[in-house]
């Protein structure tokens, strides 16, 4: 019976996700025939509609939304370009300047928005033309940005982190906002390594020292963006505000400086709430089905299997880590990165917290993990919109990809090994 | 019928753009009832969930008209002619039969339930099964979209949308939101 539930659910949603039914559509049909094993018909499918609506009745996740609004804000608004300058001030000097400049405007990206398709179509929507005018190869650019986006998810205010604090049963987002600043800090210096081989080997330019009055400029004209950080993650860790409503004065902020540079106005309202709206429903049919079907599975007992099976295999904590890292890896190659959260928190993490990990310490390891698979195909979202802002094929952008996906898991490995990294700052703020 | 479609294209548009600026203010007005008033509004936060069910849901259904939901497009974009239609109508049909089973037929089952339960939410005092109208009415949506997909197969159109992306996120990020 529990392997016939398996069995059924893995089978029905790799057939239908590979011949190219909408990954959400895929997770809804393959819980509705799990569910009809061992439920009758007709509450079968309730349960499934019922688990559609409770999975979204969560006040944490209405940050998701206004997340995505400020960076939709932001996107247009300039504030990119002003952390682009900013950062190349700081890191121009650098060979192969453009790609570390890159990196770090992501990073700053990433530290006042919740998104990382904000960040890779913000950051490289600026940067691609730039780099081109430069003689950069086009897919080299592309990969360096689309790594880079991803520091946003780990690097805080994060909506993957709050997702993954409903999976695991609250964990408290302040602390996993504090666990993500020194990780997305490792990841991207380990992606500025990469790129300074790279630029070295390949003699990329690197642009004149900035004069110290110039940087200072650079800097007061990113300070409002940048205040918004100290707005938003010290409103939350101060316990001012809860993360939903750091996210929607975050959308005041960001709406209100936007309009002040004159790149939004009052008439493009309707067309940003929209477009937010519609990518938040991408995301919550998303979480809406995927809470199904991990519902659908631990009434099949699929986790206690797994865990069950997986403490077989070893009785080394350092070995079973690793598994659960490369099972991870493969997920997130096949699956967006808010269904992999949603579906394999609750199979792994009573495994690991059982190996004494902190709960805490794992959202950080699972969401830097499958952010290596949000930038592979053949379901990447942040490596569709990185090549789709710089107008490269996804086949161009592979190989310059490669040694970043190295740096990517060399981060991941230091990550997971030493859990003082994430821990520490949550500790020294006490939580 | 593309009349029909661009009528309910342009309400669904403009009532979740009415959704998401209410739930900006409804959680404003929270932090202003907290901190400036010094008294906590009780209905704020409940009131924010239903929201954000009703903007996923409904949005779910907008984004399946404009056909923004993830998916792996490989195995469609190898395929040519007559074998390509028919796996794009069959696409269509595992999620209409989807929208139609699971949300409208279950939604509706699951809405009754707790209408006959009687069940009303603790702060605003909203029936609970008016909240879960929106599943079968997301459901609705979607089938409706899926029929028009598959009327616009049969009669030999590919949508806009389908044509200009090579992928359904470059395709994302290309899509104009502009309401009419």
């Amino acid at each position: 019976m529990e392997l016939a539930g398996v069995f059924i659910l893995v089978v029905v949603f790799l057939a239908l996700l590979l011949i190219g039914v909408p990954v959400a559509f895929s997770i809804g049909v393959a819980t509705v025939c799990t569910l009809l094993l061992s439920i009758h018909p007709g509450p079968a499918l309730t349960t499934a509609a019922q688990r559609m609506a409770t999975g979204l009745d969560s006040f944490a996740l209405l940050a998701i939304p206004f997340f995505i609004l400020a960076g939709q804000i932001m996107n247009r608004g300039g504030i990119a370009r002003r952390l682009i300058d900013f950062a190349k001030s700081l890191v121009g000097m650098l060979p192969g300047a453009l790609a570390h400049v890159n990196i770090v405007a992501a990073m700053f990206f990433g530290a006042i928005s919740g998104s990382s398709v904000a960040a890779a179509s913000a950051v490289g929507g600026v940067m691609a033309p730039r780099m081109k005018e430069e003689g950069y190869d086009t897919g080299y650019g592309a990969a360096v940005n689309i790594t880079a986006a991803t520091t946003g998810l780990i690097i805080p205010p994060s909506n993957i982190l709050i997702v993954y604090s409903l999976a695991s049963g609250g964990a408290s987002i302040a602390a996993l906002f504090l666990a993500g600043y020194l990780p997305g800090i490792l990841v991207g210096i380990t992606l500025m390594v990469v790129a300074g081989v790279i630029a070295w080997r390949r003699r990329y330019a690197r642009s004149d020292r900035v004069r110290v009055g110039v940087a200072v400029r650079k800097f007061l004209d990113a300070l409002p963006s940048l205040f918004l950080l100290f707005v938003v993650i010290g409103g939350i860790v101060a316990g001012i505000f809860t993360a939903t409503e750091a996210s929607a004065v975050a959308v005041v902020y960001a709406l209100v400086l936007a309009l002040l540079y004159r790149e939004v106005s009052l008439k493009d309202l309707p067309s940003i709430l929209l477009q937010s709206a519609s990518t938040t429903a991408i995301v919550m049919l998303l979480v809406g089905t995927s809470m199904g079907l991990s519902w659908a599975m631990s009434y099949e007992n699929i986790p206690q299997n797994v865990a069950t099976t997986l403490v077989a295999l070893s009785d080394s904590p350092i070995m079973i880590l690793l598994i659960i890292n490369l099972v991870l890896l493969c997920v997130g190659t096949f699956m967006d990165i808010t269904p992999a959260v949603l579906i394999f928190t609750p199979i792994f993490l009573p495994i690991v917290t059982a190996l004494g990990m902190d709960p805490v310490h794992f959202g950080i390891v699972i969401v830097l993990n499958l952010c290596v698979g949000i930038c592979t195909p053949p379901v990447g979202t942040v490596l569709f919109v990185g090549c789709g802002v710089a107008g490269v094929p996804i086949t161009r952008v592979i190989r310059p990809l490669m040694p970043l996906y190295i740096a990517m898991i060399v981060s991941l490995m230091i990550v997971t090994y030493v859990p003082e990294l994430s821990l520490w700052l949550p500790q020294v703020f006490g939580f | 019928m593309d009349t029909l479609r661009r009528i309910v294209d342009k309400n669904l548009a403009w009532f979740l753009v009415a959704l998401m600026a209410l739930a900006i203010v409804n959680v404003l007005w929270q932090v202003f009832t907290r901190w400036v008033l010094n008294d906590p509004s009780a209905w704020t936060e409940e009131l924010a969930r239903y929201l954000l069910i009703w903007i996923g849901l409904i949005g779910a259904g907008y984004a399946a008209g404009k056909k923004l939901h993830l998916a792996i497009d490989l195995l469609p974009s190898a395929l040519h002619g007559r074998r390509r239609r028919a796996l794009e109508f069959f696409i269509d049909a595992i999620v209409l039969l989807f929208a139609v089973f699971a949300m409208v037929i279950g939604g509706i089952r699951l809405m009754s339930l707790t209408l006959l339960m009687d069940q009303t939410s603790a702060a605003l005092g909203v029936r609970l099964g008016y909240v879960y109208l929106a599943i079968p009415l997301s459901g609705a949506v979607i089938a409706f979209y899926a029929v028009v997909s598959i009327m616009d197969r049969v009669r030999g159109r590919t949508s806009p949308e389908a044509d200009a992306s090579g992928t359904a996120d470059a395709g994302h990020s290309q899509t104009e939101y502009t309401i009419d």
